[in-house]
């Protein structure tokens, strides 16, 4: 009796979905001459959402930019801009399906790649097949640019330009500092920038007297902190996202753990983690690929980085990060390679992307050979105040190293 | 040294892991229900204690008084208008219940709090203490004693009170509690209420330690799940014996063979359980 009844529910449920999948299918608007479509697969849903979220905050303010500005010109014809978002659960294997859809299904002209090194290295096999010119936003790892893939590019510069000149300033500011301690999370990213730090503090002549990683979906670090506390480092490096970096720092103080130099990746880029952490995000040192205080005179849409600050915070009433501004960066780059290459032909664009040599609000861009960006100079920065200050480049810096994390 | 610190972490992270999966087991022992909207309301109490200390500065002691009862309520509903209605059906039908339920609970956390990390930070922070040389952090030891006076205060109401002998029985064996003149359905109710009591509980004291999420539901199900099944089904004393084990597996494990291996570690002791020894540290064999 029941039984059937919850068949039946099912049946029904099923039918209700596939109805629905159909009416948007056909929903979605017809591929229209004066429109330029841009694919971007996203983790919308699934734990890697909130990242996904703000990349589609980037291609978003972007799409809305170019297209107040009246599109992108080709051949004397303004053509709007359209992302064709689809989400991939947080799931690399979908993602690269996802790709596939987009470019033979959905018809996009050019595309933005998956989320993180690992998504976007999985996918780029799909557009690399089809020859579409895609832009991965946050893809760092050189192993996703050493494919000898033609049409892909990223934004990110690998993993060691953030690690060295972070080596170089503790090396500067504190000589006493001789013993760094390394906890990784063992996850693509956090853990390819914690053996870029091992490399860089072996290289400056630094003794790793502890690397350990850490699986995702840790709760409790006590353990590894303690053992820590008793090496005595002078440098604490421990890299993981917003919660396991929150977690790890309060059980560094429950620990009465202290150290002359405290280094979080990716954390303290966030505002999140300052607001959560308070007292105890002070002093803390992180790099990241870019940071709103950055101030660079650009030639895409956007025009200057406060400019892009201000747009952004116009839309989204909270400051970006380099989440946001990579994503934005990309639709922005798209744009300036079509316009130089005055055509919608995808080996136009890919060769006007490869000799692309400008300035933008997310710094000055230019590939290298491999795809990979080779320009750009990723700023070091530190928690002073609850404000992040940068140390590094030179040129944009704006206070001294503190010491001191207690 | 350290070595003690790594023994008073353990005992003190294995508190709380018993504090998770205490109100899980419970459910699971006597409904036969795996309750996989458990994580949810864990996270959904630590968003309670978060809302009262921001907002109107309750402490998150007093937060546990508003959060018991709340979610008793909230559970009693939940069982006595939804679940009883597929009590009876296999299991996979009331795991598919609670897995709809949890996608729904998460979703719409992700959707009114964003899936943005907070943390719930005590001004004045409470500091630390000395103990046997090693650094404990007093939250952790008051949600530790809260999360052994909560197994305590379980353990009185299934021994002494009436309603507690009514869920054992049921549990020990339905068709004869039937037969004695206990109204089954609404001991299921009583019995998913405590349990989702004891989850919103866990989470105000989680609020303490962990940043908050709706993300981190199914870490903190999981932990529950390793917990129930170390320590034997439905067995009170049991959660908070596999809190402890699984917590010194675990620090032990991240000390000798590096913490990425705790995990693995644990997983395997859980392979090990079910081979060897199903029914659990302290529980007892055909208790279904």
């Amino acid at each position: 009796m029941f039984g059937s009844k919850w068949v039946r529910c099912s049946v029904l449920l099923g039918t209700a979905v596939l109805a629905a999948a159909s009416w948007s299918a056909t929903a979605s608007p017809a591929r229209a001459e004066d429109v330029i479509r841009f694919g971007a697969p996203l983790p919308l849903t699934g734990p890697l959402a909130p990242e996904g979220i703000k990349q589609k905050e980037g291609y978003d303010l972007w799409a809305e930019q170019a297209n107040k500005a009246g599109g992108i010109s080709v051949g004397g014809k303004k053509y709007k801009v359209e992302i064709v978002y689809s989400d991939y659960q947080s799931n690399t294997p979908r993602a690269v399906q996802t790709t596939e859809q987009m470019i033979t299904q959905d018809n996009v002209n050019f595309l933005f790649g998956a989320f993180g090194s690992g998504a976007a290295k999985a996918a780029s096999t799909v557009s690399e097949k089809y020859k579409v010119p895609t832009i991965a936003a946050a893809a760092s790892s050189v192993q996703v640019y050493d494919q000898g893939y033609k049409y892909f590019f990223g934004t990110f510069t690998p993993n060691d330009t953030l690690t060295t000149p972070l080596t170089q300033i503790v090396k500067a500011k504190a000589p006493d500092v001789k013993k760094v301690a390394i906890l990784a999370r063992n996850d693509l990213f956090p853990l390819a920038i914690a053996q870029e730090m091992e490399k860089s503090a072996k290289a400056n002549g630094l003794e790793v007297v502890y690397f350990e990683k850490y699986a995702i979906g840790t709760l409790d670090h006590s353990a590894a902190l303690s053992q820590i506390k008793s090496l005595s480092p002078q440098w604490i490096f421990i890299t993981g996202y917003v919660n396991d970096l929150l977690l790890a720092r309060k059980q560094m103080v429950d620990q009465e753990i202290k150290a002359p130099v405290v280094t979080m990746i990716a954390g303290p880029a966030y505002r999140d983690f300052i607001d959560s952490a308070g007292k105890s995000a002070e002093n803390l040192t992180s790099a990241s690929w870019w940071h709103p205080a950055e101030e660079y005179q650009g030639k895409d849409v956007f025009g200057s980085t406060s400019n892009f600050v201000k747009l952004f915070h116009a839309k989204y009433n909270y400051d970006p990060d380099y989440g946001q501004a990579s994503a934005a960066v990309c639709g922005a780059l798209f744009q300036l390679a079509i316009e130089k290459a005055d055509s919608l032909d995808r080996d136009k664009v890919r060769d006007a992307l490869a000799s692309l040599d400008v300035v933008t609000f997310w710094g000055p861009v230019k590939f290298g050979a491999n795809g990979q960006i080779n320009s750009l100079e990723p700023p070091v920065f530190q928690i002073q105040n609850a404000k992040p200050v940068v140390l590094f480049p030179e040129a944009i810096k704006q206070g001294d190293l503190q010491l001191g994390v207690n | 040294m350290w070595l003690t610190q790594v023994l008073i972490n353990a005992l003190v992270l294995g508190c709380l892991y018993a504090c998770i999966a205490i109100g899980f087991s419970l459910v699971w022992g006597v409904l036969n229900v795996i309750n996989l909207i458990h994580g949810s309301f864990i996270v959904l109490g630590s968003y309670l204690a978060f809302g009262l200390y921001q907002t109107l500065g309750i402490s998150p002691w007093y937060a546990i008084i508003v959060a018991a009862p709340l979610f008793f309520v909230l559970g009693y509903l939940l069982q006595f208008l939804l679940l009883n209605r597929v009590i009876n059906a296999p299991v996979l039908v009331t795991l598919t219940m609670t897995f709809g339920l949890d996608l729904i609970l998460n979703n719409a956390m992700i959707y009114f709090f964003k899936a943005d990390y907070r943390k719930l930070t005590l001004s004045p922070p409470m500091g630390s203490v000395s103990l046997f040389h090693a650094v404990v952090p007093i939250d952790r030891l008051i949600a530790t004693v809260a999360a052994l006076a909560l197994t305590g205060l379980l353990y009185l109401v299934l021994r002494r009170l009436r309603v507690g002998r009514a869920i054992v029985a049921v549990r020990l064996d339905r068709d004869a509690a039937v037969l004695m003149g206990v109204d089954v359905k609404s001991i299921y109710a009583v019995a998913f209420g405590l349990g989702a009591a004891l989850a919103g509980c866990a989470g105000v004291l989680m609020a303490l330690v962990y940043p908050i999420s709706p993300l981190t539901s199914s870490t903190f199900l999981g932990k529950a799940f390793v917990v129930c099944v170390l320590g034997g089904l439905g067995s009170v004393s049991g959660a908070l014996a596999g809190g402890v084990l699984l917590a010194l597996v675990e620090g032990v494990g991240t000390t000798f063979l590096g913490p990425e291996h705790a995990t693995t570690l644990s997983f395997v002791l859980l392979i090990v359980f079910l081979i060897v020894r199903p029914q659990g540290l302290l529980g007892r064999k055909g208790f279904e």
